[in-house]
């Protein structure tokens, strides 16, 4: 078996506060490999965007940092990386769309040179050079004439434009891993499904790998082949797309899972309450106590499940859950 | 565009309007005139003389008149005769404006050039030890007055260590020429220069910190470095020209109020300028003088304004005209 594109092991990241590490995300191990798409599902604040960013290094120090674990990119350890060597892996090898499009680009540069830039970084085109592939990467994504629209400021652009933007810019240097980070989710419908259209056919035609973040199982379905759900900083189970939507195992997952709302036909006068989890996240400080961090919010929850912490036990081949019920069942 | 900035000009022309009336009626509150002050010089008149004097300078006639003849003389660009040395308004801050041009600019290039790169490093690193001098410095010069950061310069830099003139704008003992006479100026400039900077220096390093402090959080920064975009090239491109419109504006309001920074400054290094004429012809109750300087600062103002949102303009696509 060849070696995946990338490998995180064990990463552990905590954020100072006093005098204390506070752990935000713990001994979490994945792989990803070239070519495949990645979902990471879990709720706000449960640490997928800070893995994200933990990827290219950029995780706001102070207050945090990676405090343990590697993140193997091609064989080589990020976590140990220099500055130097990072700026040559961002926005070239791994880059990355965020969920904010109206404000994640430059204000005051034009779009064409904001693409154009990157490209000159990292590949040292010439101005002309970089801004005739800044204009060819505006059309790939979409933007209609885009001659004249690389000299337009972002505010003269709709969000799910600069949204394209921001993909445009991620792709410009042909990466071999493309993190998105709810690239949608500030986007009208209509706008979100043009945008992952826009991302199915760029992964046809560029062929990164794709690590999607998002809390909406819906888009994970249609568009990932492998998931990992965190919770509380810590990956609760993994397993090919199709198992996670009919088969979650996890009862946070199946929670989840059961918080889509369905259309039903005819539509009732009296609609079925819609499911939630009851309780919320723990905070990150809480979570020093033993047992499984699910457990308060847990509806099949065991007395063993107060005690101890479960560990990633894997079912069957690429399927892992973190739950003693799931655990005892299988053994 | 155009209109807005017709419209500019035309609320620039009632504000200036406004500030002349003011102005004129303000001094003209205030207690004494110039007569008075020019028979105290002379060691006294008779009453006749002094009716004669004040019928010469219109002070005879009532208020109304006499700000309305002030007002019309401005208009066609006269700005009266100074009482002190009976020579037109015009003339005197024509010979006076470059020597305080001199010095604000300097002093202002310096500020806001080292000001600006000192809040940017210290928005960086912002638990550094350079970081904290920065704020103490900042602190110290924003509340120090300005005559006494004069004053201990001089005392520092040209009495305990005689290394700059205390005071003027020329060595009066030599006639020096060329560029003899350009590196003497230069050398007197030293030291207002750098006192009127100091105080500007606190303000920018603390505005272009906070500034950029700010910017540095933003959303666009974070996609500046996740392309991998080398530090300087996210600081100095992607940072600082978002966080540098706080500096702009401020550079402009100060700049426009150059005669009023410089007035402190003028006076304790005895620099012949506009300030230290400001300053005189209180003291000689030379009110045409006054008004002129007056009525040229709020011009000043007024052209900084102006210039000002051409800058902004050029900084940021986002503001176009109104």
């Amino acid at each position: 078996m060849t070696a995946p594109l990338l490998s995180v092991r064990n990463l552990e990241i905590a954020f100072r506060s006093g005098r204390d590490d506070i752990p935000v995300v713990r001994d979490l191990s994945f792989d990803l490999g070239a070519g495949e798409t990645l979902g990471i599902v879990g709720e706000s604040g449960c640490g997928k965007s800070i893995t994200a960013l933990s990827l290219l290094g950029l995780v706001p120090s102070p207050p945090g940092r990676v405090t343990r674990g590697q993140i193997l990119f091609q064989g080589e350890d990020l976590v140990q990386a220099g500055e130097r060597r990072l700026n040559e892996v961002r926005g070239n090898e791994i880059s990355m769309v965020f969920q904010e499009p109206m404000t994640s680009l430059n204000p005051v540069y034009t779009i064409g040179e904001q693409i154009a830039e990157t490209a000159r970084v990292h590949f040292g085109l010439s101005r002309a050079k970089a801004w005739a592939r800044a204009v060819e990467m505006l059309s790939l994504v979409g933007i209609p004439s885009p001659n004249r629209r690389a000299h337009d400021y972002p505010h003269q652009l709709s969000g799910g434009m600069r949204q394209r933007v921001m993909i445009a810019i991620a792709l410009v240097c042909e990466p071999k891993i493309l993190i998105a980070d709810e690239p949608t989710t500030a986007l009208d419908v209509t706008v979100q499904a043009q945008i992952f259209d826009l991302f199915n056919d760029l992964r046809r035609d560029f062929g990164a790998a794709i690590i999607l973040i998002t809390h909406d199982i819906g888009v994970v379905a249609q568009m990932t082949d492998r998931v990992m759900v965190m919770y509380a900083g810590r990956k609760i189970e993994e397993g090919p797309v199709a198992d996670f939507v009919r088969d979650p195992r996890h009862p946070y997952t199946s929670g989840l899972v059961s918080c889509i709302p369905r259309l039903t036909m005819p539509p009732s006068d009296d609609p079925e309450p819609l499911f939630e989890i009851p309780g919320v996240v723990p905070a990150p400080r809480d979570l020093n106590r033993p047992g499984c961090p699910f457990a308060p919010r847990c509806a099949r929850v065991m007395p063993r499940c107060r005690d101890e912490n479960p560990g990633l036990e894997p079912l069957a081949p690429g399927r892992m859950v973190a739950c003693w019920q799931e655990q005892e069942v299988a053994a | 565009m155009l209109q807005g900035t017709l419209n500019r000009l035309v609320n620039a022309a009632i504000l200036l309007v406004a500030v002349l009336v003011l102005n004129f009626t303000l001094i003209h509150i205030a207690p004494g005139d110039p007569v008075e002050a020019i028979v105290g010089e002379m060691g006294g008149a008779t009453p006749e003389m002094i009716a004669q004097m004040r019928a010469q300078y219109g002070l005879d006639q009532p208020f109304i008149v006499q700000i309305g003849t002030y007002l019309g003389n401005v208009l066609t660009g006269d700005l009266g005769m100074s009482t002190y040395y009976s020579r037109p308004v015009t003339g005197l801050i024509a010979e006076r404006i470059g020597a305080t041009l001199l010095l604000v600019v300097t002093a202002l290039l310096v500020a806001l050039i080292l000001g600006t790169v000192l809040g940017v490093f210290s928005a960086r690193k912002r638990r550094s030890v350079l970081s904290h001098l920065v704020t103490v410095i900042a602190l110290a010069g924003f509340s120090a007055p300005v005559f006494w950061v004069g004053i201990m310069l001089i005392l520092l830099l040209s009495v305990s260590i005689p290394l700059l003139p205390i005071s003027g704008m020329t060595s009066s003992s030599a006639d020096l020429t060329g560029i003899a006479h350009v590196l003497d100026v230069l050398h007197h400039l030293v030291l207002p220069a750098l006192t009127l900077a100091t105080i500007y220096l606190a303000f920018y390093s603390r505005l272009s910190r906070a500034s950029m402090l700010e910017v540095l959080g933003s959303d666009y920064i974070r996609t500046a470095r996740a392309k991998g975009l080398p530090q300087r090239m996210v600081i100095y491109k992607h940072a600082l020209r978002n966080a540098i419109l706080p500096v702009v504006t401020f550079a402009g309001l100060q700049f426009g109020q150059l005669i009023s920074g410089a007035v402190l400054v003028e006076t304790v290094f005895a620099w012949p300028g506009l300030g230290t004429l400001a300053f005189e012809s209180i003291l000689r109750r030379d009110t045409p003088t006054l008004l002129g300087i007056l009525f040229f600062s709020s011009m000043m103002v007024v052209v900084m304004n102006l210039l000002t949102d051409v800058v902004y303009r050029l900084v940021d696509p986002r503001i176009q005209a109104r």
